[in-house]
């Protein structure tokens, strides 16, 4: 980057607040995905006027530009790819308004998740998106993949609990899509905006709804010895009619991994283990909870155990929780894959990851949100052994590819990114992706808002796309790809 | 063909175009008739039986330069404004029927002309519902629904019908058919297009089929109606409710004349304001949370509450969410208007409608913040003057409104309410890109796009 562009970038958000050192630029080349790419610039707006200016800047210099929360994707969604500026969302971190009587809140994209329930905790509310990284990552990262969690099965995921986006367009504009009430006239710009991947513009304000806490929670941890009978479990729940606030499946090698690092109480020896969780009024969940017992039970679960109290409960969701980071005791590396079937598919979908992992000789622990059917198949390979990281995403490849042909999705929650857009072409058709160029093209016409996100390159799916190096798409991608995309 | 020729079609081109896009339109006034939009006769009517039939269709109505506006059965015509001239209309009913069912999956896949009822029978049969209440139900179907963010009180529990798309099929005006969302209960992978096709009244394409979330049915039903002296105390009870976390499916309220119009609650007594609460859960559940919604409702000011039973609250509902949409109202002489606000200045928006409107009959969903006004203009002296003096109060507060229909020389010189900060720029950025012909009904949706 050129020092002319750089002495712009710092004059818009002060020089403390912008650096071009390497040694800086180096935090900003990873998220939580595979991938990484550095940086040109990394500057951290203090308002929705400075990232205004800043993209038009970007604009006018012809920059790739992107926005970045924690860092926590895992999709590659806040790797910069094509060098450019990344603009940090650290500073806008205030929750400016919260509204117990209208359950709502406004919050700057910075906020970290799990601070905006801890600050309504009091009033008796929450913000229901709850994702395994809660602790860390930002509501405006939440935006951009349009992030679930643990307990979006009975509750959805976060496009149902954001009300309104002040949104600076990639033309340098600042508009509000939706607000603080419902039903704003017009297209549902909001609705397409929420998980666009930071590809259609930079969040700068979020209208979060807060939901009352419920009354009641019970908590069942449900032992099989085989995984089918778990598997049969969470249709029979859904098909009875109880729609839990959470049903997430573990299989053994999960369990095992998880219980030696967090010691959550789990079996070590299990086939699989069913978390349920079930809410309301106190008697309604009691009655919900025994009828998940018996629904448990008449599957063949050995054991069905519930959380005497809320120590307990607390232990079972942090061994759930603590499932990426205790993958660290099975191998030097994981990869986390994500996929969606639809969950009377499960028994089949996961004999085939089974297979898949033994075709490629890795080792493949489940653990996911199975009421969903939201599949989280994390591989584990070493990332010294030449050949093993490849192996790894062919495999991954696979296990999407089965998804599909259950008639199911390759993301439930992790977002495209970098990481699967080319796999993009196994669940949508070139009409389908010309649609969603089309819409880009409304938005981001020059395409500099987080270039080559989410559309497929010339790659297959299933080609490594680990990039080793700052830069740009090697050319004949460019081409490929076109400015639009 | 030039756009202006459409409007002398006769019977030779109008079969040319026929032969092209594969099937034979209606042509004569008699039996394009029952396909008027608000009253304007279209010159041609196509109805196509598939998705394939529906491309072809647009396709060659597209190249021949026609303008299109795509009519599902047709209850929501008369929304503002009314068209000034209607060339082709696309009748989406004849692509109907339930494509896939899974119940345990909790989705359906069904052609976008599926009615409603239709849809509802279906699922009932395996205790399941898709969760939604909106107005005209008995005839509106699924594609109409959506495109005109139809919705009803049960958003309170549910969402409104918008947060269970999961996918769809769509024509374009090029005639291309590209399917957005996926089949599954949850999925991100690419731009989540189904949501800008909900509430575009048909202006970006054509929606073929649906994929849609349903829900359990619950195994019991309750009805709360809690009768109050004020919309501020009856507001109140809504907000005493969530502060108990009690979580009724849901929740309307109704000034003294619109009560009229809910066969089911009788002669309900001595409130200005009614409530009426939905409670659904097991057999046990229901009727636990309808007693504790009542003991607020009291504690809340209540004059008097009454249960109502699993086929009672059911009845009221029929006409509970057809008084909402305006459904209820004679269509030649009301002005149907919904006002969104936030649920805290509901009872400042009802007073409002009964400044204002005149002799308007009022209801609310105080829990998402809509308030529903209902004015007889046959008996308003200066309804556009009134309707003015709305717009500024709402304007001035950040309110915004939606005329839902109007009678027909009302609903000519209507324009629907563009809020300052509304991002028309983009909006039409996002039409031109989709429908970039402007095929589908051109000038008639926000800000003339």
């Amino acid at each position: 980057m050129n020092d002319a562009i750089f002495e712009r970038l710092a004059a818009i958000v002060g020089r403390d607040h912008a650096t071009i050192q390497p040694g800086n630029l180096s935090n900003y080349q990873y998220d939580g995905s595979a991938d990484h790419a550095l940086p040109e610039a990394v500057v951290s707006p203090g308002s929705a006027q400075e990232v205004a200016a800043l993209v038009a800047l970007c604009n006018e210099y012809d920059c790739p530009y992107l926005a970045r929360g924690a860092g926590t994707g895992l999709s590659g969604g806040a790797i910069p790819e094509s060098g450019g500026v990344v603009l940090s969302m650290a500073r806008l971190c205030q929750i400016l308004e919260i509204d117990p009587v209208n359950r709502l809140a406004v919050v700057e994209p910075g906020v970290v998740n799990a601070n905006i329930s801890s600050a309504v905790k009091h009033l008796g509310l929450q913000f229901v998106p709850d994702p395994s990284s809660q602790g860390v990552c930002t509501i405006g990262g939440n935006v951009a993949e349009n992030s679930g969690g643990l307990h979006c099965l009975a509750y959805g995921v976060t496009s149902h609990h954001v009300l309104g986006c002040e949104v600076v367009t990639p033309q340098g504009d600042i508009v509000w899509l939706g607000g603080k009430t419902a039903d704003a006239p017009g297209y549902d710009l909001l609705g397409v905006f929420i998980g666009s991947e930071g590809t259609l513009g930079i969040a700068t304000k979020i209208v979060v709804k807060l939901t009352p806490v419920r009354q009641s929670s019970r908590t069942l941890l449900a032992v099989y010895d085989a995984i089918d009978d778990a598997s049969r479990t969470v249709s029979d729940i859904i098909a009875g009619g109880i729609i839990p606030a959470a049903l997430e499946m573990m299989d053994q090698l999960s369990t095992a991994t998880i219980e030696a690092f967090v010691h959550a109480g789990f079996p070590t020896d299990a086939g699989a283990v069913l978390i349920v969780e079930v809410e309301g009024l106190p008697e309604s969940a009691a009655e919900s909870a025994e009828a998940v017992r018996g629904i448990c039970t008449r599957n063949g679960a050995r054991e069905v155990r519930e959380a005497r109290d809320a120590a307990e409960r607390e232990r079972i969701w942090l061994g759930r929780k603590s499932a990426f980071g205790a993958m660290g005791r099975l191998s030097k590396s994981y990869y986390v894959a994500d996929g969606v079937i639809p969950r009377t598919k499960l028994p089949q979908v996961l004999a085939q990851v089974a297979q898949i992992g033994a075709r490629y000789g890795l080792r493949i622990a489940n653990v996911f949100h199975a009421g969903d059917g939201n599949l989280h198949p994390l591989i584990a390979f070493d990332d010294r052994k030449p050949g093993d990281y490849e192996r790894t995403v062919a495999a991954a490849a696979d296990i999407l590819r089965a998804c599909v042909e259950a008639g199911g999705s390759i993301s439930g929650e992790h977002g495209i990114g970098i990481e699967k857009r080319d796999c993009m072409t196994l669940q949508y058709g070139a009409a389908d992706l010309a649609l969603m160029a089309k819409l880009k093209s409304a938005f981001n016409p020059r395409g500099l808002c987080n270039p080559a996100k989410m559309f497929p390159t010339s790659r297959r799916c299933g080609e490594s796309s680990r990039i080793h190096a700052s830069g740009k798409l090697s050319a004949d991608v460019e081409r490929s790809i076109g400015p639009a995309f | 063909m030039p756009r202006n020729e459409l409007r002398t079609l006769n019977l030779p081109i109008a079969e040319e175009l026929g032969r092209r896009a594969g099937i034979r339109p209606r042509v004569r006034p008699e039996e394009c008739a029952s396909y008027a939009i608000a009253g304007k006769v279209p010159k041609l009517v196509f109805s196509p039986r598939t998705l394939s039939e529906a491309s072809k269709t647009i396709q060659t109505l597209t190249a021949e330069g026609a303008s299109v506006i795509v009519r599902g059965a047709g209850t929501k015509q008369f929304q503002p404004p009314s068209p000034v001239d209607v060339d082709v209309v696309l009748d989406a009913t004849r692509c109907s029927g339930v494509i896939d069912y899974v119940p345990a999956d909790l989705t359906v896949t069904v052609f976008a002309g599926t009615t409603f009822v239709e849809l509802a029978e279906v699922l009932r049969a395996q205790q399941q519902f898709f969760a939604a209440d909106p107005p005209f139900a008995s005839d509106a179907t699924i594609g109409g629904i959506l495109s005109g963010r139809s919705s009803g009180a049960l958003r309170q529990q549910y969402g409104t019908p918008r947060d269970n798309v999961l996918g769809m099929r769509v024509c374009l005006s090029d005639g291309s058919i590209a399917f957005t969302g996926s089949k599954v209960v949850k999925s991100v992978a690419g731009y989540d297009i189904a949501k800008l096709f909900v509430g575009a009244r048909g202006t970006l394409g054509f929606i073929g089929e649906v994929t849609l979330k349903v829900a359990p049915l619950p195994a019991e039903q309750r009805g709360v109606v809690a009768t109050f002296s004020s919309a501020n105390q009856a507001c109140g009870a809504v907000a005493q409710m969530s502060s108990h976390a009690l979580f009724p499916m849901a929740t309307t309220m109704h000034d003294a004349a619109s009560t009229r119009h809910i066969r089911a609650l009788g002669h309900v007594g001595d409130g200005d304001w009614t409530l009426v609460v939905r409670c659904g859960g097991s057999r046990a559940g229901a009727g636990t949370l309808a007693d504790a919604v009542s003991k607020v409702c009291m504690q809340s000011g209540a004059r008097s509450t009454l249960l109502l039973d699993h086929d009672r609250i059911l009845f009221g509902w029929s006409d509970i969410a057809e008084l909402a949409g305006g459904a209820i109202y004679a269509a030649d002489r009301f002005l149907n208007c919904a006002i969104a606000c936030l649920p805290s200045e509901v009872p400042a928006v009802c007073a409002m409608g009964q400044t204002h409107g005149g002799n308007a009959e009022v209801s609310a969903h105080p829990h998402a913040g809509i308030v529903f006004m209902h004015i007889d203009a046959t008996r308003h002296d200066d309804l556009i003057g009134a309707l003015h003096l709305v717009a500024a109060e709402a304007e001035a507060n950040g309110w915004s409104i939606a005329y839902l229909r109007a009678p027909l020389p009302l609903g000519a010189k209507l324009r629907q309410p563009v809020p300052p900060s509304s991002p028309i720029f983009l909006m039409r950025r996002v039409k031109a890109a989709l429908d970039p012909t402007g095929t589908f009904d051109p000038g008639r949706f926000l800000g003339g796009i």
